[in-house]
């Protein structure tokens, strides 16, 4: 090769010969350097001239990074470690077997219940994942962070005031405002009513929300300015029926004497008489309607106020599992409008009268204790399947021995049916293994894999994880 | 629980299948061979014509089955092999825990016939096991058949290496009419194109370099479109390199396999040139790509986690798109001591798996350090092999940044070196530091294979 060819030269000559090629015309004469090498004949010439080429731009010219790049933080650690390194492929298969986004919660709550976490190269909450766990609050606001582009972190932490509010990213600042609140529930009222002004419709919704947790008389005030004041109707709508839940229900409105025409109280026994609530049947689709509307549109004090009875006595009352509509009316009524008490009055009834189903609806202001109490005692007393037991128990119900319920007695004989098929009962393994203890999975694994399920059955991830992963989370 | 050779000898399909298990029912043949505790799985990895061994795998509750081979039989012969070395105890099947792919299939089973026993025998035909154990009668061959085959042979070598260069001469001439008609009409017209001129070369017999060039357009649509020029110059004047170096040396087994055909699996084990590499390995990742010509190529990348030696290796298959989609043979992350053999190059690269067994338990999880310099490592496969597409990278400590518009980079912690990711990079790979990383370096851009960090072994981008 010609000596005075430097790198140099050659990266220069390379821009006019790639433009010459891409144009269609000859190169050669802008590489003259090699003139030697390239030869006479002018096919030859080119074809030498792209072998050259071709390696000086494939080793030795490579993009030139940007002098401002932008480098993300470390992700951080969380509060609680994650699941053991063993365990993180049967989470992982768990969570690959999940189609949805809830059955991916499922998982996710189960093992922050028991306290741990999933390793961030097997799942991260998007930033936008409001109903991920608290704990993964900083994951989430990485997401946010990553995506926002910028280069400095904010605060986390739990020391939430009015003055350091904006340095908050979102989800960091829900779980401080959520400590806030069990710790001292009228600081955390007052923030929100200094901030929650500033904030879009949709953050005010959510911020909201979390006064659900300690509601009290003393929330009452702030809730009533919302309702007179927020420019949004949905954040009008929480604080109103938050309000009814304290029992300031809204004035009932002339809807409500139409209401309590669907509903007569009558008496029944000849000793101990006592009330029932009788249910006019709609007689035409748009009665239907009607009646679903002015259900929606009043709350449970107004309601039972219209029937001449104190709300614990509507809901002692009322004849269940007669008109399913009417039934889940009036729990969505209890649901968003009821006291505590209501809604576990409501459950305990519910549950004793074979409508268990219902008691789904209630469970998310249930307590955990009382979801797990529920769940056990549906399944003990009425029969139901553990896909709707883990339903009202969630994922913190560490049940025991759940096999000898009637579901786990079917799910057994199913198992010897000559026809049963490998795939069959997914969700009610599944669901097991949400619901089971840690000793209640060993136990349960250790019946099925006797009743002739392999110990490698993929329909009993979700027991074996349980079963493997050390339960320390706080019980209830 | 066990079988008999009698439901062996109905299961298979026909006395073909029987012979062909009775050759693969030897220890010699098989690796990694376990059962469930409770008896009713059983599973092996049989060596087969490719690079991966197959993995093989039965359920003796109901004789179901599965293997990864692409075979259209049902069942194969190494489900056959398999169920005979347990029919007949040939070698012992230790309980273990399941293997994640074993469980994966038992996840995938579905349909009625999963709890039947085996049923009557579908095929027609009699089978018999002792005809296919039975030894084929050695015939005496005549010196002059041998020496008139030897003969056809090098004619058959001869012609082929004729059509090669042919078909070579005519590459070099449509390379020549691409630079004529300008390289931004060959941009965007590059997949018909290249298409032709690969018809051309599968006629000519360089089927290999046929399979490049019907990929190269993919190649160059990943870049970006200011930088298609200068790919499209890097690509055609690898080919020329290719196209000289093969009319210089056509004997040169490396070269041929650029150019025309590999040698099968029983030339490299048999060549006393080809270095046998006995190490722990960790599976890097695992790429499954459905090519235009067809085929699917398989490519499993393993590093090397001895001090030196040949750092990566790369375990190539390719099977028809038709036979539908395979199981992996290996799962990322997964560490094994394997005595490999590889295909004889001045750069070792490409290899098969001799023998499996499991990792060494007190092998440190820290990957080597890099073995040379990253601008070696970079541009010194080039010098040997000017035509090389893709050059394995052990990186490093590091990190991912990313540019204004959003462009990923991975960036050496010294700050020396800064190279462009092909792909995205998110979550916690651009969310850690990364003290080590595998990587691809292809097409002036670099895609992650699997890296190492504070949180453990994370996989690649896509």
């Amino acid at each position: 090769m010609t000596e005075t060819a430097s790198p140099q030269t050659i990266f220069e000559a390379m821009g006019a010969v790639v433009t010459r090629w891409t144009m269609g015309s000859s190169a050669t004469s802008a590489a003259s350097f090699w003139r030697d090498e390239l030869g006479d004949d002018p096919v030859e010439a080119e074809l030498r001239l792209l072998a050259f080429s071709g390696q000086f731009l494939g080793a030795t010219v490579t993009a030139e990074a940007p002098l401002e790049l932008r480098v993300l933080p470390d992700i951080p650690q969380l509060a609680l470690p994650t699941v053991p390194e063993p365990l993180r492929p049967l989470a992982r298969r768990i969570l690959a077997a999940s189609k949805d986004a809830a059955s991916k919660a499922d998982l996710v709550y189960f093992l922050a219940t028991r306290g741990w976490t999933t390793h961030p190269a097997d799942w991260m909450p998007d930033a936008s994942d409001e109903d991920a766990p608290d704990v993964y609050a900083v994951w989430r606001d990485w997401s946010a962070f990553a995506a926002a582009g910028e280069t400095t972190p904010r605060q986390t932490g739990n020391q939430l005031t009015a003055g350091n509010w904006e340095d908050f990213w979102p989800a960091a600042r829900k779980a401080a405002l959520i400590g806030l609140r069990r710790r001292d529930p009228s600081a955390a009222r007052a923030l929100l009513e200094a901030k929650l002004g500033s904030e879009n419709a949709d953050a005010r919704l959510r911020l909201l929300s979390l006064l659900s947790d300690r509601l009290s008389g003393e929330d009452v005030a702030f809730l009533e300015g919302l309702v007179a004041n927020d420019r949004a109707p949905k954040v009008k709508a929480l604080a109103t029926s938050m309000l009814a839940r304290l029992g300031h229900g809204p004035a009932a409105g002339e809807d409500i004497a139409e209401l309590a025409g669907f509903f007569s109280v009558k008496t029944k026994g000849l000793l101990r008489r006592s009330r029932v609530i009788e249910i006019e049947r709609p007689k035409t689709p748009a009665q239907w309607q009607r009646r679903k509307a002015l259900l929606d549109g009043t709350d449970l004090m107004s309601f039972s106020d219209a029937l001449g009875l104190a709300p614990q006595d509507l809901i002692a009352a009322w004849d269940w599992n007669v008109d399913p509509a009417a039934d889940a009316g009036l729990i969505k009524l209890i649901v968003d409008t009821g006291t505590d008490a209501q809604l576990a009055q409501a459950a305990g009834i519910i549950s004793e009268h074979d409508a268990t189903g219902l008691v789904v609806a209630l469970a998310p202001r249930l307590t955990p204790a009382e979801r797990a109490k529920f769940a056990a005692a549906g399944l003990r007393t009425h029969g139901i399947g553990f896909e709707m037991a883990q339903m009202i128990a969630g994922t913190s119900a560490r049940l025991d021995d759940l096999l000898s319920a009637p579901a786990g007695a079917k799910l057994l004989a199913e198992l010897r049916r000559d026809d049963a098929k490998p795939s069959d009962h997914v969700a009610e393994f599944h669901a097991l293994g949400l619901l089971a203890s840690r000793t209640g999975a060993q136990q349960t694994l250790q019946r099925l894999t006797s009743a002739g399920l392999l110990q490698a059955d993929p329909r009993l991830d979700m027991l074996r994880l349980n079963a493997a992963l050390d339960d320390n989370g706080e019980t209830p | 629980m066990a079988i008999d050779l009698k439901a062996v000898e109905q299961l298979a399909t026909d006395q073909s299948s029987l012979k062909a298990a009775a050759g693969l029912a030897k220890p010699a043949k098989w690796s990694g061979i376990g059962g469930s505790s409770d008896g009713a799985l059983i599973w092996g990895e049989c060596a087969g014509s490719g690079a991966n061994p197959y993995r093989v795998m039965a359920d003796l509750r109901d004789l179901g089955n599965k293997c990864t081979c692409p075979s259209r039989k049902f069942p194969c012969k190494h489900v056959l092999g398999l169920l005979w070395l347990n029919a007949e105890a040939i070698v012992p099947f230790a309980p273990a825990d399941t293997p994640a792919w074993v469980s994966d299939w038992l996840g995938r089973r579905r349909g009625t016939s999963a709890a039947k026993p085996a049923s009557a025998p579908t095929a027609t035909g009699e089978k018999d096991l002792g005809a296919a154990r039975a030894a084929e009668p050695d015939v005496a061959e005549d010196p002059k058949d041998v020496a008139r085959r030897e003969a056809q042979a090098a004619k058959r070598n001869e012609e082929t290496e004729r059509a090669i260069v042919d078909a070579l001469d005519a590459l070099e001439q449509w390379i020549g009419d691409q630079l004529r008609m300008g390289l931004s009409g060959f941009i965007d017209d590059a997949t018909a194109r290249c298409r032709r001129i690969a018809a051309r070369l599968v006629d000519g017999k360089a089927a290999v370099l046929a399979g490049r060039i019907d990929e190269l357009p993919s190649r160059l649509l990943a870049l970006a479109s200011g930088d298609r020029p200068r790919g499209a110059v890097v690509e055609l004047g690898k080919l020329v390199l290719l196209a000289r170096a093969f009319r210089a040396t056509p004997r040169d087994a490396e070269i041929r396999r650029a150019v025309a055909s590999s040698e099968t699996r029983e030339t490299v084990l048999a060549d006393p040139q080809a270095p046998r590499i006995d190490a722990q390995w960790e599976v890097l990742a695992e790429q499954v790509q459905t090519r235009r010509d067809g085929l699917v190529s398989q490519t499993t990348w393993l590093l090397n986690l001895a001090a030196s030696g040949p750092r990566f290796a790369m375990l190539l298959d390719f099977f028809p798109a038709s036979a539908g989609r395979r199981g992996s043979v290996f799962t990322p992350g997964e560490r094994f001591r394997g005595e490999l053999v590889f295909y004889p190059s001045q750069q070792p690269l490409r290899a098969l798996l001799v023998r499996r067994d499991a990792a060494d338990e007190t092998l440190t999880s820290e990957w080597p350090t890099a073995d040379q310099t990253l601008s070696d490592a970079l541009s010194k496969p080039l010098l040997t092999e000017p035509w090389m597409i893709e050059i394995p990278l052990l990186l490093p400590q590091g990190r991912i940044a990313h540019d204004d518009s959003g462009a990923a980079w991975w960036r050496a912690a010294d700050g020396a070196t800064t190279l462009p990711l092909a792909g995205n990079a998110e979550g916690l790979l651009a969310g850690t530091e990364l003290t080590r990383t595998a990587a691809i370096w292809s097409g002036n851009r670099l895609r992650i294979l699997a890296a190492q960090s504070p949180w453990g072994r994370i996989s690649g981008h896509d």
